[in-house]
């Protein structure tokens, strides 16, 4: 017992000057395990891979430059959906939360849009646009579009009215007000929506992946299940899983932190 | 008076849906829309009505709602219990969080391929990744509860004389259910999209079949019926049930935590 | 010579809780002089911070007329600076930019935005706060920073709402004697709205008791300047000033 608290004294003090290692450290146990169960033979091999599998397939994709053209694929595909999503979202959050005329009519159009969901337009999108990159794209500023917009909406609403009365008391125009208060204002909110949204995107992403299949990381995991590997379905789980975890640790959560404590707007 | 107001409210509400299914009823005859790229209301209600009759609505919503409920239920029940317990020691709940927050990344959609590969095409898949959806997502969130409880209010509780039981009961389940609510409305979300991906791969009954199946001889009234149906749905099970059981906690408890 | 007037003026609105119309404010007629200080006092629901609200062009006004120099007032407009009692500092810009954002909206270059942001930072001893960001400073210095973000503008009068109620007693007493040395300095045209007698007489040049959105007597204040606390503590006259003003507000 002894031992065990002083190990855990040493890691937590070790956690605390390097934070990095606190997200590292908690895999290696579960790594091990996943060695072990592997390697024991509980499950036939092709049907449950150990960690080598994985590297070595890694390795091999990789070098085949398969892994980096798919990834490649997945990552433009998102980027460029989100980056429409939240061209659209921003100003249409922002009409609705300053004209209670635009809330009053988009508001329940919005709730049942946003109720049917991302993937249920597949099969339609699909009889509009084809196979390809139209129709992942739509289903991505779909999924993105709504959180950016509920959230902006929350957003401007959060926005002090003394804040607006100021900027207008020193001269500010009404368009002025909107750049200079209502935006930045909402900010905190809108970069809380795309998180929420680039979380679902994500997802979607995989999904349509999946089932258009042409090329990107969902397509390499279905592929790999129609012949039965796999290796390259647990490899196509964990890339997927690193990397929204270093998207979302090191970039969305920064950004949302940044500007919601520095300008000590809470936003929980 | 309340309830001529809520009748307004609920009437004001209506209205621009009403207004977009008037739009429907006069562009798709007026431009001569192509039934194959976007049907007519009658096409779409006929579509109803057929697959009221013989019985297949009935059938594909039966599939999808036990899926979604069965996978829900196994995920909550096996979430709360083991977030509770991680929660109330703070060493081990910050072991563990970057854990749950790696897998709650993956929960869902991403579990597909390897689902169908272990249980085989069918209920076995789906249910399996609803249940990954809800779980992860909700035992991260119950985790975040507890540790975001006031020790003040865990010090109160135990100076007027609560022991272990009661604490649990008393404080720390109490005490998280803003956190509890919030990740099963999320874990749901990413469920019910997750089963329509997962019946459009997966399988030959539920709503996800019945848009997919209808894609490959263009019957786009069926689509169309099909999308309204997950619609409805997802706003019934959001309003009627999570949103309630929000409002009867969290709200009235002055504990509003918004995403 | 006059700058800012009242005449009959008043507020009716609507109450929906009450299910009737509500007269706030009745008939209220005023006149402040250039470079006067008048402090409007009352207890909280007299109209006080309706009439402000009017006459900074934020709500509507029912009944009668607001000049400014004799034209009219419509709306919000640069001549008539606000200090809220909410701060209202814009979080995302720096103090150098929430005191220069009058002059931005004015058109005036950086360079020439930033000395003139300078300048009203060193009035109020906030020079080394310049780059820093509203939510760094204490209740005390961001009341600072608003009080001259308005002044910054150069307004034709200074409304001020209750400015001081959310600081603490010692930092409020602190502001209000640096308020009266600022005014001392520049001279600005101000309409005090506060519900604290004492700092209402010790900040102006006349007091206005204002009760149920009537206007109910005016005490004149000839206090000597500079004004600094630890002298009228003991002073009489102060002492009898704030005396009649604390009953007519109690009477009221």
């Amino acid at each position: 017992m002894n031992l065990l608290l002083q190990m855990w004294g040493g890691y937590a003090r070790m956690t605390r000057r390097w934070p990095a290692l606190a997200a590292v450290i908690p895999f290696i146990p579960v790594v091990a395990l996943w060695t072990i169960v592997a390697e024991a033979g509980l499950f036939p091999r092709a049907f449950f891979p150990g960690p080598a599998d994985v590297v070595r397939s890694f390795v091999t994709l990789t070098y085949k430059g398969i892994l980096p053209d798919y990834l490649q694929d997945s990552l433009i595909r998102l980027f460029v959906g989100a980056s429409v999503g939240m061209a659209l979202g921003v100003p249409l959050g922002i009409l609705i939360g300053t004209s209670r005329w635009a809330h009053r009519i988009c508001w329940p159009v919005l709730l049942f849009f946003q109720a049917i969901g991302d993937i249920a337009w597949l099969p339609i999108l699909l009889i509009w646009f084809g196979f390809g990159l139209t129709t992942m794209t739509f289903v991505i500023v779909y999924t993105v579009l709504f959180p950016v917009v509920l959230n902006t909406v929350l957003g401007v609403e959060s926005v002090p009215r003394d804040l607006g009365r100021a900027a207008l008391c020193l001269g500010a125009s009404r368009a002025r007000v909107l750049w200079e208060v209502t935006l930045p204002g909402a900010l905190p909110n809108i970069i809380t929506g795309l998180r929420n949204g680039l979380g679902y995107g994500w997802r979607a992403l995989i999904a349509v992946e999946m089932i258009v299949g042409t090329s990107g990381i969902g397509f390499m995991m279905f592929d790999a299940r129609r012949a039965g590997s796999t290796v390259e379905i647990v490899l196509g789980m964990i890339i997927l899983g690193l990397l929204w975890y270093v998207v979302d640790a090191w970039i969305l959560a920064p950004l949302e932190r940044a500007t919601g404590e520095r300008w000590g707007l809470v936003t929980s | 008076m309340r309830g001529a107001a809520s009748l307004a409210g609920s009437a004001m509400f209506v209205a621009p849906l009403l207004a977009l299914l008037a739009i429907w009823a006069i562009v798709v005859p007026l431009f001569e829309v192509n039934p194959r790229v976007f049907p007519s209301i009658g096409a779409v209600g006929g579509a109803a009505l057929d697959s009221i009759r013989d019985g297949t609505l009935i059938a594909h919503i039966g599939a999808s709602l036990l899926r979604v409920g069965l996978g829900t239920l196994i995920g909550i029940a096996t979430a709360v219990p083991l977030g509770v317990a991680m929660g109330v020691s703070p060493t081990v709940a910050a072991f563990l969080t970057p854990l749950f927050r790696f897998f709650s990344v993956l929960a869902g959609i991403a579990w597909i391929p390897i689902a169908t590969l272990w249980f085989g095409y069918g209920f076995g898949a789906i249910v399996f990744v609803i249940f990954n959806a809800v779980f992860f997502v909700v035992t991260y969130n119950t985790l975040l509860g507890v540790q975001t409880i006031p020790h003040t209010l865990r010090n109160a509780a135990w100076s007027l004389g609560a022991g272990r039981w009661a604490m649990l009961t008393e404080v720390l389940l109490p005490g998280a259910l803003p956190n509890i609510v919030t990740g099963i409305r999320t874990g749901l979300g990413f469920a019910w999209r997750g089963l329509i991906a997962a019946e459009m791969i997966a399988t030959n009954v539920g709503l996800g079949y019945m848009l997919f199946v209808a894609r490959d001889f263009y019957r786009t009234e069926v689509i169309v019926f099909g999308m309204i149906v997950i619609g409805v749905l997802w706003l019934l099970i959001d309003r009627l049930i999570l949103v309630r059981i929000e409002r009867a906690t969290i709200e009235r408890w002055g504990m509003v935590r918004r995403a | 010579m006059k700058t800012l007037s009242l005449r009959n003026l008043g507020k009716t609105y609507f109450d929906p809780y009450a299910g009737a119309h509500v007269t706030a404010v009745h008939d209220v007629s005023l006149d402040v002089q250039q470079g006067e200080f008048v402090s409007v006092v009352g207890p909280s629901g007299c109209g006080k911070t309706t009439i402000l609200n009017m006459i900074a062009g934020f709500i509507p006004h029912s009944k009668g007329e607001i000049l400014l120099d004799g034209t009219p007032v419509n709306g919000p407009g640069p001549e008539r600076g606000v200090v809220f009692q909410s701060f209202a500092l814009f979080p995302w810009k720096t103090v150098l930019d929430n005191v220069g954002f009058g002059p931005k909206m004015r058109g005036v270059p950086k360079a020439e935005r930033d000395r003139i942001a300078r300048d009203y930072l060193a009035l109020a001893g906030l020079s080394h706060a310049a780059n820093r960001y509203p939510n760094e400073l204490s209740g005390g210095m961001q009341q600072r920073v608003g009080v001259v973000r308005a002044l910054a503008n150069e307004p034709a009068v200074l409304l001020m709402d209750e400015p001081f109620a959310a600081v603490d007693a010692q930092t409020r007493m602190t502001l209000q004697e640096e308020l009266t040395r600022i005014w001392q300095d520049r001279k600005p045209t101000v309409l005090f709205i506060t519900h604290d007698v004492g700092e209402a007489v010790f900040l102006a040049n006349r007091v206005v008791v204002l009760s149920k959105g009537r206007i109910l007597d005016e005490v004149a204040v000839d206090l000597p300047r500079p004004r600094v606390w630890d002298q009228l503590v003991d002073d009489d006259e102060f002492k009898r000033l704030s005396a009649q003003v604390l009953q007519m507000v109690r009477a009221a």
